[in-house]
C-alpha cells in the first residue's frame, strides 16, 4: 500500500492541548472511516452469503471493476464524480449480475452443495483480476483528485480530513438506503425470508433467480462504493480486490450472514486498524486485525450476532 | 354426486402419469389423480411412499421426469413461482414458516405473487378470522410461535396467494390431537369458502374424515382410490393406515 491516510497526526494538534486526546479522536475517526468502507465491502459479501449459504471470493473483483470504471468515466469522458460514480455503481452491479449467471446458476441449478460455488468463485476473482491486469495494465493509478481531502477541524478537538468524513457520510448514506430497501420494499421482505430459506422463499411464488440477481446488483453495486473511496485512499491496481479479506473477516467477527454482524464488525475491525496505527505502530495493524479474528473463533466462533449453522462454507 | 358425472366434469386439477426420480431411485411412477373443483381430496400413505415428492412436483420444486399436471386447462410450469402465479400454493411439510420474519410478514410473503393488489389487505382479516390467534400474535416473530400456530400461519401464508388449489403437506405432523382437531375444522371451513384443496397425510384417519375422495399411495404408486367413507371402511386399509380395526386385531393399536 503506497498511502494511508490518517496515520500521521499533524503538526498543528501536537502544539494544543493533550496530544494523547487529539490522537484519540482523530484515530476514532480514521477508524469508523476505514470501517464504514470495510461495511459497505462486507454487508455485500455478506447478503450474498445468507442467501446461497457460500463465501464469494470474486467480491473483491466487484470493488476493482467499480474502481476502474469510476477511473475511465473520470479520465476519458471527463464527466464529474456524480455521474461517474453513478455510473461505476450501475456498472459493478451489472458485472456482479454476470458473474452469478456466467459461473454461479450454472452450478446451482445441478446441485446443491455450495463448495462448488466457493470455488467458482475463486476462479472468477482470478479472472476478473486477470482481465484488468490484461486490459488495463499492472500499474497502480491514482483517481484524479475528485473527493476532497482537506483537513477539517473536528470540533476544536482534532482535525481529520474531508476525505474521511466523507467516506463515513457515504457509508451510512448507501448502507441506511439498503436498510429501507429491506425492510420497507416486497423485494426486500422477499430478500430477508430467502436469507433464512431460500427453498420456501421460492414457494411463496418468488422468482429466486431475478431475487439472487438483485442481491448480486446490490453487492455490487455497495462494493463499487467501497472500490470508489479505497482507490482514493490507497490507489487503483488490479490486486486491490485482495483488501475485501478484511470485509471477510469483518463480517466473521460479525457474524456470517448477518448485516448488522457486517457493519458492527467492520467498524470495530476499522478502529483496531487505525488504534493500532495512531498508538503502537502502523506495521502492527494486518497482525492485530488477524489476532481479532482468532481470538473471535476460539471465544464465539459463530461471531458477535451469528447464528450457528452447521454445513455452510 | 354420480360417477358418470364426475367423469364427464372437467378436473380443476389434473396430474397424469407423473414420474419423479432422485438420481437411481424412483420415487413417483405414473401417479395420476383429479381433483375437481370444490372438493377435498386426501392423499394417504405411509413414510416414504411419495406423499410430499407428489407436492414438490406438482409445485416444480423438484424436476417432473415424466407426465403432466393441468390446472383447467392450463399445463402447470416447471418453474415453482410460475406454479404459485397459475394459482396453487402449498402448505409445506414442517411448516417452513419464516422464523426470523413477523406474523404479518411472513403472510406478505403468501400475498408475494399479488403485487400491490389493494385486496390483499382484505385478505388478512380473512386469514385473521379463520386463525384468529394469529391475530394476537401479528408483530411476534414466527420462530416464537408453538407449533400449531406455525401450521396455522403456514396455512395462512398459503391461502394469502389466493390459491384455486391449495395443497397442503402433513398439516398434522407433530402437533397434539387437539390442535389438529381444531386444525381440521378450520379447513373445512376454508373449502366452504371456496377453496379446493388437496392434502397427503399420514394420519389417514382424520384426513378421510376430512376430505370427499381419497387416494392411497404406496411405494410410488396410487394403489387405491375411492370416496372417503368408502376407503375408511375398507378392511385392507384399516388394517394398513387405521388401525385397531382389523378383524383379526393383526395390526397394532400403536398405528391409530
Amino acid at each position: 500500500m503506497t498511502r494511508v491516510g490518517g496515520d500521521r497526526l499533524p503538526s498543528s494538534i501536537r502544539e494544543r492541548g493533550d496530544p494523547y486526546l487529539a490522537t484519540l479522536i482523530q484515530q476514532i475517526i480514521n477508524g469508523l472511516s476505514l470501517g464504514s468502507v470495510y461495511a459497505l465491502i462486507a454487508v455485500g459479501y455478506s447478503l450474498v452469503y445468507s442467501v446461497l449459504l457460500f463465501s464469494n471470493f470474486a467480491h473483491g473483483g466487484f470493488l476493482v471493476i467499480g474502481g476502474y470504471i469510476c477511473y475511465a468515466a473520470l479520465r476519458t469522458f471527463n464527466i464529474g464524480i456524480w455521474m461517474a460514480g453513478a455510473l461505476s455503481l450501475v456498472g459493478a452491479g451489472a458485472a456482479a449480475i454476470l458473474t452469478e449467471r456466467l459461473a454461479y446458476r450454472p452450478i446451482r441449478e445441478r446441485t446443491n452443495v455450495t463448495l462448488y460455488l466457493l470455488i467458482a468463485s475463486m476462479g472468477m476473482s482470478i479472472v476478473i483480476e486477470n482481465i484488468f491486469v490484461i486490459v488495463a495494465g499492472g500499474r497502480f493509478r491514482a483517481l484524479p483528485p475528485v473527493i476532497p481531502t482537506t483537513p477539517v477541524n473536528f470540533f476544536g478537538l482534532a482535525t481529520t480530513s474531508a476525505f474521511d468524513l466523507l467516506s463515513l457520510v457515504s457509508a451510512v448514506v448507501f448502507l441506511g438506503a439498503l436498510q429501507l430497501f429491506l425492510s420497507k420494499t416486497r423485494w426486500g421482505l422477499a430478500i430477508r425470508a430467502a436469507a433464512y430459506d431460500l427453498r420456501t422463499a421460492g414457494l411463496m411464488g418468488v422468482n429466486v433467480n431475478r431475487l439472487i440477481s438483485i442481491v448480486f446488483f446490490v453487492a455490487g453495486a455497495l462494493a463499487a462504493v467501497g472500490g470508489i473511496f479505497l482507490s482514493v485512499r490507497y490507489t487503483l491496481y488490479p490486486q486491490l480486490g485482495a483488501i475485501t479479506i478484511k470485509a471477510f473477516v469483518a463480517a466473521v467477527i460479525g457474524g456470517l450472514g448477518s448485516l448488522p454482524g457486517a457493519v458492527v464488525g467492520s467498524l470495530i475491525l476499522g478502529l483496531a486498524e487505525m488504534l493500532t496505527a495512531g498508538f503502537i505502530s502502523s506495521q502492527m495493524r494486518d497482525l492485530v486485525v488477524f489476532s481479532l479474528l482468532v481470538v473471535t473463533l476460539l471465544v464465539k466462533p459463530t461471531g458477535l450476532f451469528g447464528k450457528s449453522v452447521s454445513e455452510k462454507v | 354426486m354420480s360417477d358418470a358425472v364426475m367423469n364427464e366434469k372437467k378436473a380443476l386439477l389434473e396430474v397424469h402419469d407423473l414420474h419423479v426420480s432422485y438420481g437411481a431411485i424412483k420415487a413417483l411412477s405414473g401417479v395420476s389423480l383429479k381433483v375437481f373443483e370444490g372438493e377435498i381430496v386426501s392423499v394417504i400413505g405411509s413414510n416414504g411412499a411419495g406423499k410430499s415428492t407428489l407436492m414438490n412436483a406438482i409445485m416444480g420444486m423438484v424436476r417432473r421426469e415424466k407426465g403432466e399436471i393441468l390446472l383447467g386447462d392450463v399445463k402447470l410450469d416447471s418453474r415453482s413461482f410460475r406454479v404459485v402465479q397459475q394459482g396453487i400454493s402449498l402448505s409445506p411439510e414442517g411448516r417452513k414458516v419464516f422464523a426470523p420474519l413477523t406474523v404479518l410478514e411472513n403472510l406478505k410473503m403468501g400475498a408475494f405473487p399479488r403485487g400491490n393488489d389493494s385486496k390483499v389487505e382484505e385478505d388478512y382479516e380473512w386469514v385473521f378470522s379463520l386463525f384468529p390467534r394469529l391475530k394476537e400474535r401479528i408483530s411476534q416473530y414466527a420462530g416464537t410461535l408453538s407449533g400449531g400456530e406455525q401450521q396455522m400461519l403456514a396455512i395462512g401464508r398459503a391461502l394469502m396467494s389466493r390459491p384455486k388449489v391449495l395443497l397442503l403437506d402433513e398439516p398434522s405432523l407433530g402437533l397434539a390431537p387437539i390442535i389438529i382437531k381444531d386444525i381440521f375444522k378450520e379447513l373445512r371451513r376454508i373449502n366452504n369458502e371456496g377453496v379446493t384443496i388437496l392434502l397427503v397425510e399420514q394420519n389417514a384417519r382424520q384426513a378421510l374424515l376430512l376430505s370427499n375422495r381419497g387416494y392411497v399411495i404406496q411405494t410410488g404408486r396410487l394403489v387405491t382410490e375411492g370416496p372417503s367413507e368408502e376407503l375408511l371402511a375398507n378392511a385392507d386399509i384399516k388394517a394398513a393406515y387405521l388401525g385397531g380395526g382389523h378383524a383379526k386385531g393383526k395390526t397394532t393399536q400403536a398405528l391409530a
